[in-house]
């Protein structure tokens, strides 16, 4: 077992079952966005939480600005948790971008995946007129990073109150300050150019694991039009349309989500090679 | 209105869930008031914050919160601001950019609580306009911008400057080295027979050259050092041996002069160090000394192990000369710096060779330090680790 990657991306894992469950979150988190949903799958399945290095409590000092400058770095993460926890059979659940960091991970093994559940996916965020609707034009991320820089410059400021109104409870200052993204305003940002000028369309194609798309009820993030992209390029996937709205289903829906995950999980695993023959 | 728009404004039965009996109160109140829910939803808003972005009531009331945000904070509450209030209960100061309906920008600062009323987890957002704040907040990012390039620029420039000067530096020395070959070969006669007037002539095209050959040597050097070009072979090297192979080189000086010296350097005392560059270190300072002393006078090199740091070593050259004012003392080790002294015409020098020598002791893990009274002498220690 490789302790440091255990540690560099601080890899939580408990749950009574055997078969792996591997919660990857999305940009702005870190592994905490989970905590609504997996104890519901924690009598049944061995739950693996992480954060990516830049996030959470991962170790910043690993952060490196050419590894985590495509969403590839981001796969290798979680494909250096998987084997330094030997995993098999993993399913992988993956929020927003995430859902692409675990499909660049399946490309890349492929025999390490049973399932992949993708929660709010989009391959690409802008819009690549007039073929594919992304959502967002490049000034609309601009107006996100100024957004963020804004309120990272103020970071220990926008922080404080919680922590001078709570002087009883430390642990909570300490956990509101690992807890939300990152601490390193220019890991943020650059995590957030990755993420929203990625373009993953042609990694679809290429997947070979079963995969879920779940789609929310207006999600300005992934919209509709998109999650049907997703998954009509993913072969062998299941597309479901949740009541949710919004893009953090597992945080405001968790009822609804844990659901659509556990009907998803007690289908049988539909095989990628038949469909495409079907199609 | 845009299709996007035209979405969040679709109708989602709503009835009143969780919505707030506003106390009119709240309508005066002088910054924006809002309540939403998990699913963004918005169920009340005071007055001012309608009055601010141009909205009746119904406009806003069971739409999502996304009508009022511009596009950069739409993706921030969904990645930022709601994650943090549904795993915190609260956000402090958080910065958003709201959109009027006329489609303007309005920045604000909102502090938001999370909590349960009437069965229904509510938000509850406090908005402070800002208009000067964000103008001031604008100035600092742009100025820290402006930094960070200036500094990155400098270190560009500096690292130009040693290439420059290292590029330079060997460029000129191919032709110096070429004029001293030719005038020793006129020297020697060897293209005929030479005058008396003509030896001395070529005497000084001599000299120039070989003084012009040291300062572009010294310059080579301090580039090499700036632009962290050197490397240091460390060895155990004997202190006496260094002193013993430097001393001939300077000998003819301090004939010429009439100085005493007298060298007190155990045969045991052993550094780690770089045998060429401490070489070179002491060459420097013997030269110095015996340029800055008048005639009469005398130098005294001296080895020690130092007082309660049995992991060092240190030699130390000291010399009856001119000396150094106090003042002036840290100046000597810069580079191109001569203490300008009453008691001594300029010397000839670069000026280079204190502050190189410093560097080459620094970069083998040691030190060179001066002291100084003007008119007694000075002295020079060099430390370094013990071999």
């Amino acid at each position: 077992m490789d302790s440091a990657v255990l540690s560099r991306n601080n890899v939580k894992v408990f749950g009574r079952g055997t078969q792996p469950m591997l919660f990857a979150h999305g940009f702005g988190c870190d592994q905490n966005m989970w905590r609504f949903v997996t104890p519901a799958f924690a009598d049944d399945y061995r739950i693996v939480l992480f954060d990516y290095v830049g996030s959470g409590k991962s170790e910043l000092a690993a952060y490196d600005v050419e590894r985590y400058a495509t969403l590839n770095g981001y796969a290798s993460d979680v494909l250096d948790v998987c084997h330094a926890l030997e995993l098999q059979n993993v399913i992988f659940v993956g929020h927003s971008v995430s859902s692409m960091v675990g499909v660049l991970a399946a490309n890349r093994e492929p025999g390490l995946f049973e399932r992949l559940i993708l929660i709010g996916p989009s391959p690409r965020y802008i819009n690549d007129s007039p073929a594919y609707v992304g959502g967002f034009e490049r000034s609309d991320i601009e107006g996100l990073l100024e957004t963020m820089d804004k309120n990272y410059i103020g970071w220990a400021n926008f922080l404080a109150p919680a922590i001078m109104k709570n002087p009883d409870h430390p642990e909570l200052a300490s956990e509101l300050v690992t807890s939300f993204c990152s601490t390193d305003p220019v890991i943020a940002r650059r995590f957030a150019e990755t993420t929203f000028f990625a373009d993953n369309r042609s990694d679809l194609a290429e997947v070979e694991v079963p995969s879920l798309v779940m789609q929310c009820s207006d999600d300005m993030i992934a919209p509709a039009a998109v999650g049907e992209y997703v998954s009509r390029e993913l072969r062998g996937s299941t597309l479901r349309h949740l009541r949710a709205t919004g893009h953090c289903p597992h945080m405001s829906h968790p009822e609804e989500t844990v659901a659509v995950m556990r009907e998803y999980l007690r289908s049988p695993v539909k095989g990628a090679q038949s469909v495409a023959r079907i199609r | 209105m845009s299709r996007e728009s035209a979405e969040l404004l679709g109708t989602r039965a709503r009835a009143d869930r969780g919505r707030p009996a506003l106390d009119p109160l709240l309508d005066l109140a002088p910054c924006g008031f809002l309540s939403f829910l998990d699913d963004g939803c918005v169920c009340a808003a005071n007055r001012t914050l309608l009055e601010m972005l141009g909205y009746s009531p119904d406009e806003v009331l069971d739409k999502h919160i996304e009508l009022i945000l511009a596009v950069g904070s739409r993706i921030f509450y969904q990645t930022h601001f709601f994650p943090l209030l549904r795993l915190h209960g609260r956000a402090d100061e958080i910065f958003l950019l709201l959109r009027s309906k006329s489609g303007e920008d309005v920045a604000v600062l909102a502090n938001a609580i999370r909590r349960e009323r009437r069965g229904e987890w509510v938000t509850d957002a406090v908005l402070l306009r800002l208009i000067e704040r964000r103008k001031f907040e604008d100035a600092l990012l742009e100025a820290k911008h402006v930094a960070e390039q200036a500094v990155a620029a400098a270190e560009d420039a500096n690292r130009a400057k040693s290439d420059f000067l290292a590029m330079m530096s060997h460029e000129l020395r191919t032709p110096l080295n070429a004029i001293g070959g030719y005038v020793q070969l006129l020297e020697m006669g060897v293209h005929g027979p030479i005058t008396p007037a003509q030896a001395e002539a070529l005497g000084r095209v001599t000299r120039s050259q070989q003084h012009l050959l040291r300062l572009i040597n010294d310059i080579l050097n301090l580039a090499r050092i700036e632009s962290g070009r050197i490397d240091y072979d460390l060895q155990t090297i004997s202190l006496n041996d260094i002193v013993m192979a430097t001393i001939p080189m300077v000998e003819p000086q301090i004939a010429a002069k009439g100085l005493r010296y007298d060298v007190d350097v155990p045969i045991g005392l052993k550094a780690a160090a770089d045998r060429e560059k401490l070489e070179q270190i002491v060459l420097n300072l013997l030269s110095n000394a015996t340029k800055f002393t008048h005639e009469g006078g005398s130098l005294h090199i001296e080895g020690a192990l130092v007082p309660d740091r049995e992991d060092l070593v240190e030699l130390r050259v000291s010399d009856t000369g001119v000396g150094i004012p106090a003042d002036r003392l840290e100046l000597v080790f810069e580079p191109f710096m001569q203490v300008e002294s009453s008691h001594a015409a300029r010397v000839e020098g670069t000026g280079l060779g204190l502050s190189i020598s410093r560097d080459l002791a620094r970069g083998m893990g040691g030190d060179l330090t001066a002291e100084s009274t003007p008119g007694v002498g000075s002295t020079f220690t060099i430390r370094l680790r013990r071999g």
